[in-house]
């Protein structure tokens, strides 16, 4: 534990999910080819105008009421000027002065316990182009020019790595389930800068800036990383430069980017070409009233509803398709815990091998739930649903049709099991003089045995009880 | 019927030639243009696909735009053919039409004066007849100057009257689109064609289009006007200063009722200093796409940075390289406060006392401009700090965005001088008839 209090804030850029761009008519893809999403707008073209993407707004007020923000109901944007190539007006627009959310918070997951985080602002603004820098020269692909965008601004409330990770983890999720943005890190829909500075007292040290995280892990592994370097120089009696850094994965450390030589001057001003925009507040209110469920409230209710620990509901709802599809098989399956047991161990496990989603699991839910209600009703064995479970995946037949065909019903009748057992004691009288010499895995070996004579179909509970009563009399 | 007077498409092409050494009017002439049509002349800040645009600057010499302004397709789609593409004030910084690539506009009336601008290329063609309607842009008076020094009318509708969309900028908060026609009737034809909503331009106005021409009523009678002392008053030219009191006079007779309407000169004497801070200010952000990279003239350079650099130094005058540095310093954040948004808040104060003179009357006029067009060689457009607010009073109309027009008024040795109209905002079908009550008393007037 580093003796510096550190102090962590970030910035996140989500690109929001809309069909066309914030202020012009192209559309929003990722992947396509280089400049074939553009207009004339994109480009800026002399003589082009903006005009508000109302979809885009609809997004972000979602954005903050997820996030637990104040709205500005009047909508205002201004110009952000600097020259740079991958910015073809030469300034961006965004909102300086009047942010759309404001005041916001989320909840963490920390080792103390829960925690809140809290956002200072959300603001709309418009993506760059994408730039490559190649031998042959600079090449500029204008196609997320333009891209609608929210940065959310959090206090710096943060002071550990995992805090970091767990905040930047809890807003893609919330993001994700309002579906405002894809949210991929290493598709660049979701952008995190990370400011840390360490001090020994209360006052706050120099800052450096993480750009380009591509993933949550390396958000933690990187902020781990940087308070180890700072430490290192505040220990050695040096200073922390101001300067922007990116994480390198194989060195496992921060490297620089560039120093900060003095602000940059920005020239904010308002927006002549895009007057306020007055949101009506019954539009806000439908936005709200018809919002998705957030996670914090769905893990709760699989807790409440489904009787799951805390740490299933998390697992599954972390993944909206598997907690979708972990609903629809609970509300047919006898057992939820089971249920969920399946879902986070085997079948994940079977998608991830299989390079599948939940979306697209091949298993339909309601087969599931009938997997787990079959042993649920003793009609298979834990071992022999395994093996359903495997054809399930192959063949996408229900499971009681799989059971019927492999003639898979488990022995119950108590007649048909005491003859394997007393045909498997007689064959084994050393087992017997081990158990009755006091070595109880002959038990183990013994049903083991009874389990094969009856190719897997014994009821192993009744089985070990007719042993042990059978040994019992010998 | 409007626009009754025109020439054909070839007769006007031929008078654009003519005039071309005469007048150095166009930057371009569309000598492939359809022959069928009205003849309608746009200044070269107007994005017609295909056809060279320049906006009189160089780094734009090889521009070819990609697409129509919303204006050039409603103008098509109302039966007009552009003809050519007129000469302006690089950028639209200027009034003087002296600062273009390809050289100073003349007067239409004197060779050695100036033509105004920045629309100077298509006042001088509409006043000589090349084509019954020419389009410009005025975002301080840069529509309304010129049609004064060359006798044509000179139309500026209310802001978010007219779309912007495809006007290549100058000062957005600023800009308007307007024209130049010779008689109020097509001006007011001319208004309902180019005026309405645009999707692409979300300051233009959701306000009904008027029937502007059908419900033209050139009768004065009951109609109040305001007489604008401040500048009426402020104008020193004998010739001009009669001539705007036997209209006010004769408009008094044909049952105008005549209040008088003033502002305090020390708001007035803010218009220009004002004026230039905001303008600058919103230039020097919109131009800077401007920037060889994606469009325009490129010159080589090691980096991306460089060619941007050596692209704009080339390419823009030296008189615009120092606008766009007077731009960013007013918008620098320590000078902000007392620059660009201390202009912003003056602006504010200046539109409330011009919006005060509006109660209760339907137009305020006054002398357009004090003088008649300068001489070429006296004139200037570096002149900070010694503006006077009776040549920039027009500017009132574009920080308050009310429309406003001028109508020749008279002439002096030959040149011409005119009257502004201003009306409340949307009300152009006042200013019209108004204007068109003024233009049947100056018609009899020059008959006498």
């Amino acid at each position: 534990m580093s003796k510096y209090k550190t102090t962590i804030g970030i910035e996140i850029h989500c690109e929001l999910k809309t069909g066309t761009k914030m202020f012009s008519g192209a559309p929003v893809k990722f992947g396509e080819t280089a400049n074939t999403c553009t207009s004339v707008v994109d480009l800026a073209m002399p003589g082009t105008l903006p005009s508000v993407n109302k979809e885009a707004v609809r997004l972000a007020i979602k954005a903050c009421t997820g996030l637990h923000c104040d709205i500005d109901p009047l909508v205002k944007f201004d110009r952000k000027n600097y020259y740079y190539s991958d910015l073809p007006k030469g300034f961006q627009i965004t909102q300086q002065f009047h942010p759309i959310g404001r005041d916001g918070y989320v909840e963490i997951e920390t080792e103390e316990g829960s925690k809140r985080i809290r956002i200072e602002r959300i603001h709309m603004e418009e993506d760059t182009a994408k730039q490559f820098h190649r031998e042959t020269g600079t090449y500029i692909d204008f196609n997320r020019a333009g891209v609608p965008l929210v940065e959310i601004v959090s206090r710096p409330d943060m002071h550990s790595a995992e805090e970091a990770a767990a905040y930047v983890d809890t807003l893609r999720q919330i993001l994700l389930y309002l579906n405002v943005s894809d949210v991929k890190m290493e598709e660049g829909s979701m952008r995190c800068d990370v400011n840390i500075s360490l001090s020994a007292d209360d006052s706050l040290g120099t800052k450096t800036e993480i750009k380009n995280l591509n993933s949550i892990a390396n958000v933690q592994k990187a902020v781990a990383a940087e308070i180890e370097r700072q430490s290192r120089i505040l220990d050695e009696g040096g200073r922390v430069e101001q300067a922007t850094r990116r994480y390198d994965e194989s060195q496992k450390t921060t490297v620089l980017m560039r120093k900060k030589e003095g602000a940059v001057d920005y020239k904010y001003f308002p927006e002549p070409n895009i007057f306020p925009i007055q949101l009506d507040p019954v539009w806000i209110r439908d936005i709200q009233d018809s919002m998705e469920e957030l996670p914090a409230a769905r893990r709760a209710r699989f807790m409440k509803d489904y009787g799951l620990g805390e740490y299933d509901a998390q697992v599954l709802v972390a993944d909206p398709a598997m907690a979708d599809y972990y609903e629809e098989a609970a509300k047919a399956a006898k057992d939820a815990k089971k249920t969920a047991n399946w879902v986070i161990g085997d079948l994940s496990a079977a998608l991830n091998r299989d390079n599948r989603t939940f979306a697209n699991a091949g298993v339909a839910p309601e087969h599931l739930a009938q997997l787990v209600n079959l042993v649920a009703d003793g009609t298979i064995s834990g071992k022999q649903a395994k093996t359903v479970f495997e054809d399930m995946l192959s063949s996408g037949k229900e499971p009681a049709k799989i059971v019927e065909e492999k003639g898979m019903k488990q022995v119950t009748d108590e007649g048909a099991i005491l003859a394997l057992v007393t045909e498997v004691l007689d064959a084994n009288p050393k087992s017997i003089e081990d158990y009755k010499a006091g070595k109880d895995r002959a038990i183990g070996f013994l049903v083991g045995q009874v389990m094969k004579k009856s190719r897997g179909t014994a009821n192993p509970k009744r089985t070990n009880e007719l042993i042990r009563e059978e040994l019992a009399k010998r | 019927m409007a626009f009754e007077q025109t020439v054909s498409v070839q007769e006007s092409l031929r008078r654009i030639h003519d005039l071309q050494p005469e007048l150095n009017a166009a930057v371009t002439v569309i000598d492939d243009a359809p022959e069928t049509g009205i003849p309608v002349i746009l200044k070269d800040n107007i994005s017609t696909k295909g056809i060279r645009t320049t906006a009189s600057s160089k780094i734009l010499d090889n521009y070819v735009p990609v697409y129509d302004a919303t204006i050039v397709t409603k103008l098509k789609e109302a039966g007009f053919t552009p003809v050519a593409k007129a000469s302006m004030d690089e950028l639209g910084m200027g009034g003087t039409n002296r600062n273009a690539a390809t050289g100073p506009v003349h007067n239409a009336w004197d060779h050695d004066r100036i033509s105004g601008g920045s629309s100077g290329g298509s006042a001088v063609l509409a006043a000589r007849q090349a084509a019954p309607l020419a389009i410009g842009s005025d975002t301080g008076d840069s529509v309304r100057k010129p049609a004064s020094y060359n006798g044509v009318i000179g139309v500026k509708p209310t802001y978010g009257r007219i779309s912007r969309y495809g006007i290549i900028p100058y000062a957005s908060s600023l800009d308007h689109v307007g024209y130049f026609t010779t008689t109020v009737r097509d001006a007011a034809a001319a208004l309902e064609i180019l005026a309405g909503r645009d999707d692409h331009d979300m300051t233009s106005s959701l306000e009904p289009v008027g029937h502007y021409e059908a419900e033209l009523d050139p009768s004065l009678e009951g109609k109040t006007i305001a007489v604008f002392d401040t500048v009426a008053d402020a104008v020193q030219d004998p010739v001009i200063r009669q001539a705007f009191a036997d209209l006010v006079k004769k408009m008094e007779a044909a049952g105008a009722k005549i209040v008088h309407v003033s502002m305090p000169e020390q708001l007035m004497n803010l218009i220009a200093p004002v004026y230039k801070t905001i303008a600058n200010s919103e230039a020097a952000a919109n131009h800077s796409n401007l920037d060889g990279i994606r469009f325009g003239v490129r010159k080589p350079g090691e980096s991306v940075e460089d060619v941007m650099t050596a692209s704009r130094t080339a390419g823009f005058s030296s008189y615009v390289r120092a606008r766009f540095v007077i731009g960013s310093y007013s918008l620098f954040e320590e000078n902000q406060d007392r620059l660009f948004r201390k202009a912003q808040k003056i602006r504010r104060l200046i539109s409330d006392a011009y919006a005060q003179m509006f109660d209760g009357v339907d137009a305020v006029i006054c002398p357009a401009a004090p003088t008649v067009a300068p001489l070429l060689e006296e004139s200037s457009d570096v002149r900070f700090g010694q503006d006077e607010f009776v040549e920039e009073h027009m500017q009132l109309a574009n920080f308050t965005g009310y429309p406003s027009m001028v109508l020749p008024m008279g002439r002096e040795n030959g040149l011409p001088f005119a009257v502004e109209i201003a009306a409340k905002p949307f009300a152009e079908q006042m200013m019209f008839d108004v204007a068109a009550g003024m233009e049947e008393i100056l018609e009899e007037t020059s008959h006498e």
